[in-house]
Formats: C-alpha cells, structure tokens, sequence
C-alpha cells in the first residue's frame, strides 16, 4: 500500500511546471507573496512551478538577494526562479500573472496621483502579454489604482479574453469578514457572503446584507447576529474602506501581509473553483453584468468560480441604500476610466 | 496527468487502521475523489461515505457523486488530533518578541496559519516590542485580522515582559539589535546579553515550565545560553537556538549542485556557532537521485567544492542575502524558524535528523560543556536527542573544534557582562 501511495505521489509531482510571473518582485507585497506562492498555498501541493520575477532595472540587485532566500527557502515545487528587468523574459509563455508593481501608495497620498504613472505602465505590460504570454493566462492586478490599471492592461492585451483579467478586491473582502467576525465573536471563516462592489479605493461598498454568520453551528443572516444596523450601514463600512489607510498610518509601510494573502485567496479560488453556496469578491469586467453598473470597467462583483472561469452572481436584491452606493463607486470608475483613456491615447 | 479541483481541499477518511488526511487550506471543505483511490482500496467508498455522514451530514451524498471520477489526493499526517476536537482544542500561548521587525512580520503569518503547531491548533498570538515601536505593531495587528485566519483567537501586542511572558507554551526571540552590513557580531553581544538575562528571567517568572524556547536573535547560541541561564527552574533542553536556516542553505546549495529539489537532500549537519565559523557537514549526508539514495560526496563529485567553497557559501550567507537586499534574510528566517519549531512540536521523519543549538552537556562529541551548540537531532514527544555515533573524520574534527572555540570565548565573555 505505501508504495502504491508513492507511486501515485510521483505521478503527481512530475505534472508540468506553469510559469508564474509577479511583477515589483523586489517590493514588499511580494517579499510577503512569493514564499507563499513557492510553497504551494496557490497553485496546489503538487504543482510544480517556474517563478518569474519582474522588477526595474535599479532593483535587480535587490531582485538577486530575494532569489537567493527562496533558494534557502529549500522549497520542493519551486523549480526555476527567473529573475529579470526585460518584459519578453518576464511575460514569456505565462501561465498566470500577479501585476503588483507599481507606485507604492504613501501616507498622504490621493489615488489619483498615481493614476498618469500607472497607465503607462500597466500599458506596456498589457502589450506583453497580448505579445508573449499564453492567451490562457491568469491575470491578477494589483497594483493601485488596480481597477483601471486592470482596465488598461486588458484593453492592450486584445487578444486576450477580457474575463482572463481580474483586480485584487480580496482585501477588503477579508477586511469586511474579520470586521464582521469580531463584532460577533466568532473565528472569521464562520463568515461568508460578505460583497465588496465597485472600486478598491475609498468608495467601495462592503455589502453584508447576503453574508451568514455560523453562530454556534447555526446559520443566521449577518444583520441579526450583529444585531446593530447602524453599525452595519456607517462604521462598518466606513472600517473597511479606508482600512488600508489605517495600516499605512501605524505601520507606515503598506499592507504587505495581508494583501498577500488576499491576492493567495483570490489565485488560488481561480484556480481551484469556490464552493457551492459561497461567493467571493472580485473585480472583473462588467460587460453584461444585471446588476445596472456601467459595462466597460472592471468593477468588484460577488462571483462563483468553477473550472477557473467567473461567474457573477445574479438575483441578488438590492435595495435603495445599496443601489446608492454601488451607483457612487461606478461613477468614480468610470471617471478614473474616462481619465486614464485620455492618457492612453496621449 | 492533473489534478482536477482539488479546491475543496480537507478529506478525512479512515484506510484500516490509519488516519489519512489531505489539507490544502485552513478551512475545512469536503471534497472526494474516488477512481485510483478506489483502485487502491476498495472499502474506501463505503467507509469514507460513513466518516462524512458522521461528521458533516447532507454533504456526503452530493460530493461524492459530483466528484467520482477524479484523482484523490493523498498524504500521511502523524499524529493527528481526532476531528471533532479540531476547533475546541486549546490555545497555545505563543510569544514572538521583535514583533513589530522585519523577521517577525514574514513569520507571524506562518504561525496564525496553522504551519507550525498544526492545522487544527488555535493559536493566542502575543506580540512583545518596546516602546516606540507599539504604534507600528497596532498595524501588524490589524493586518493580522485582515488575513481574516481561523486559528488566530487572539493576538495580545505588548512592551510589558509581565503581559508577554505569561503562561507561555512557545518562545521565539527574535528580538535583538538587527545586523547591519558590515557589523560584527561580537559588537552585538553586550547589548544582547541584557536583553536575554532580562528575557530568561521572565520566562522564570511567568512562563509554563513545559515552555519551549527557540531564540533567534543574534549573537544565537550565546543569547540563548544567557536566557537559559537566567531562567534555571525551566529545564535546559527547553532551550535552543536557530541554525535550521543555515542547515536549510546547506541543503538548498547541494540540492542545486545535483540538480535535485532540496527536499531531496537529507541529513546535512550544522555543527557549532551560528556564525561564519559553522560547520556545514556532508560527510553523513544523501542525496535521493534517480531513484535511489546516494552519498553527498558521491552523488556531488566534487570533494574540494564540498570541503572548500560550498562550506564558505553556507557560513556566508548570512552576509550575502545582506548585501544585496541592504536588509536581513527575513523570508528564509522565517521559514527555518517554522521548520525548527514545527519539528520540535511534531517530530522529526524516522531516519532524517535536523540541525538545532542545544544545550551541550553530556554529548558523546567531545564538545566543550556548558555551551548552546549545534548538533544533528532527532526530535520526538517535543524531546530531542542528538544523533550519536556519527564517524567524525579529521578534517570536520578541525572544524568542529574551531567553532566550539568560539563558542567558549563568546560565552566567556557573555558571562562577564552577565555578573557586571
């Protein structure tokens, strides 16, 4: 029997490698991200991978330090680490793409400063992708502001399926859950459901009116077991949109621990399918989408994953204070849109 | 071949008489595959069935019918806690010092995820820095609450060692004046002896006796010495220090020599100081390569790289990581302080042994007593026990003897400060 058992064990770690590609490589979120990548939390226990890492070209010695602690990491699944500054290294034959370079977000700092830098960027990136990378691939962006910079990438990447692109909103997807969790005194995965809508930025709307809370084994609606509306309509909502700025105040440094976990959640639910009667947040394009938000953004919705395609969930009823807020954060993405289109054609 | 939707990832199953289960994440999903699996082990429908139905109801029927046809994920897991008291088992107090720093802020996350006391351990998390630095780690604590993780039940961030040190079941000091490119090490001992004195005495004071102490910062194997010292009531073998993160670069640099991933390398030893005088040591080493297992010398091929600068790349890392990244090796730290502290609370493989700063008394070695030393060990029960009777060649006998020198002069003069 225990050979049985090995046999099958090295059936499973010859599978293929994919390559994985985390651009600012030599950053902070994935100084917390890469470990977790290369250990297999993401991709699966026995899928062995070929990690590439994307920085500029002042950061490369920095780049050759970070390769040199996952070597000593000594991590089974990892069988090629590829560091590089040139996008046709970096974008070549990908698999999935984890897009977190970008202009690091300081105290003080509005969203929008950051949005000419970005565009740029995340067009040359878009570009590489459409040029080298697999048509199938994953991309995850991260990089603030992640929305239209996801807008962006897709936009100069044609050929790729618009539904391959997706932006981080797992964060304050966490943020509003362990808000809940603690509120009613029960470990954070006894809550589900929660929904950010619209933009990662301050006017996201995170919606508890569809999430359960497992009380002592039993299911129940998050507006009972909180049992404190006010909460749920104002400082709850208020916590999770403008936590990051909070961490950035104590910390002085950027959410680096847990966004990585977020975009780990967010990957590893793409790749792997959520479970029936859960949904999850995530920003996708709003091309179709029922629920009356503009078409032409990536916009964060409730989704169900299977077989690493999204599907947002419909029907949900929404009522005149939700409607309001999620009508607010489509307006800020569509003007971010509308201005980060005028830089792409400048 | 591939795996399909392996998402829903705990199984739990009963395969005669062993307890097999399968985990991917923290949360605890039921998903089953069934065709090798059955080819394997014909009972396991009805009875994998029957565990399900006990434990989680309705589910058991619609699962199994989605997923038959795919391939089961299998892995042994030793001693594991039967299910039902996977939530209600009690915290363990586990104290990081440091705790607002750079080593602390890879490795938090690690423990709250259940890598190291195990998947179904709760964790009270408590967070010791000094004072300055409470602002900073108000920040790692609500980024902590926003990795939104199961086993995290509470987490206590602290400058007080009387709130800190409490009820103790784990220790890992990191804490300690960082290394800097360019700074020796033994500029870092003074100030670090009244941190460990301080630190020893208050695991006295407030800690359970059973506590297990792992200490990081630098210089380790003297810092810890000091603790333990300070700390006589709490047993001696409570006590070691971090070289697994020079034992895992040892491993890595042979892995990659080979051409093998690392975990194919087994049984490197780390003799001595966690300092540029360790001894990085084959001669006992194998490397699995095609199949079977080979000896280090044998399988590499190269004795003047093994003796010579494989040796000074491993003693030496330390320093390279620094001058690239202008900042410690925290990632891989990390990672080596999850590995040490997870062999001590569950065990080592039989046949492998790992490298640890233990307490030097009574080893069969010719080691000078009285010393935190690296030594290859066994770990069961959280008890460890050095491998005895490896054949020790003239040449690491050398080396062997250096670094415990360094260890004597190190101590000799931490002891000093210790009375001053």
């Amino acid at each position: 029997r225990k050979t049985a058992l090995n046999a099958l064990y090295g059936l499973m770690q010859s599978a293929d490698p994919i390559r994985v590609l985390v651009t600012g490589a030599a950053g902070q979120i994935a100084y917390s991200l890469l470990y977790s990548i290369a250990k297999g939390d993401v991709f699966g226990k026995d899928q062995p991978i070929i990690l590439v890492l994307l920085d500029i070209p002042p950061m490369l010695p920095v780049l050759d330090g970070v390769v040199m602690e996952l070597q000593d990491c000594a991590l089974p699944l990892l069988r090629e680490v590829i560091p590089t500054d040139k996008v046709e290294v970096g974008f070549k034959d990908l698999d999935a793409a984890i897009l977190v370079g970008s202009m690091p977000r300081k105290e003080g700092m509005e969203r929008k400063d950051l949005l000419k830098a970005n565009v740029a960027i995340f067009k040359t990136q878009g570009a590489a992708l459409e040029k080298y990378a697999k048509k199938t691939v994953r991309v995850l962006v991260v990089g603030n502001p992640a929305n239209t910079n996801c807008l962006i990438a897709s936009k100069s990447a044609p050929s790729i399926p618009k539904e391959n692109f997706s932006c981080l909103t797992r964060l304050d997807h966490n943020r509003a859950r362990s808000q809940v969790a603690m509120r009613c005194g029960v470990p954070a995965d006894a809550v589900k459901n929660v929904i950010i809508w619209g933009n990662h930025s301050s006017t996201q709307y995170p919606d508890v009116h569809h999430a359960m809370v497992n009380v002592h084994g039993k299911e129940v609606e998050a507006y009972s077991a909180v049992k404190d509306d006010s909460w749920l309509k104002g400082d709850f909502i208020s916590t999770v949109q403008l936590r990051g700025a909070a961490v950035i105040k104590a910390r002085k440094l950027s959410s680096a621990m847990s966004a990585a976990k977020a975009i780990c959640d967010h990957m590893r639910d793409w790749w792997f399918g959520t479970l029936d009667g859960e949904f999850m947040s995530m920003g996708v394009y709003a091309g179709g989408n029922s629920y009356g938000i503009p078409e032409d953004l990536i916009y964060s919705f409730p989704v169900h994953i299977k077989n690493k395609s999204w599907n947002i969930h419909d029907g949900l009823p929404v009522n005149d204070f939700s409607r309001a807020k999620m009508d607010a954060t489509a307006a800020e993405l569509v003007e971010e849109r509308d201005t980060a289109l005028s830089f792409l054609s400048q």
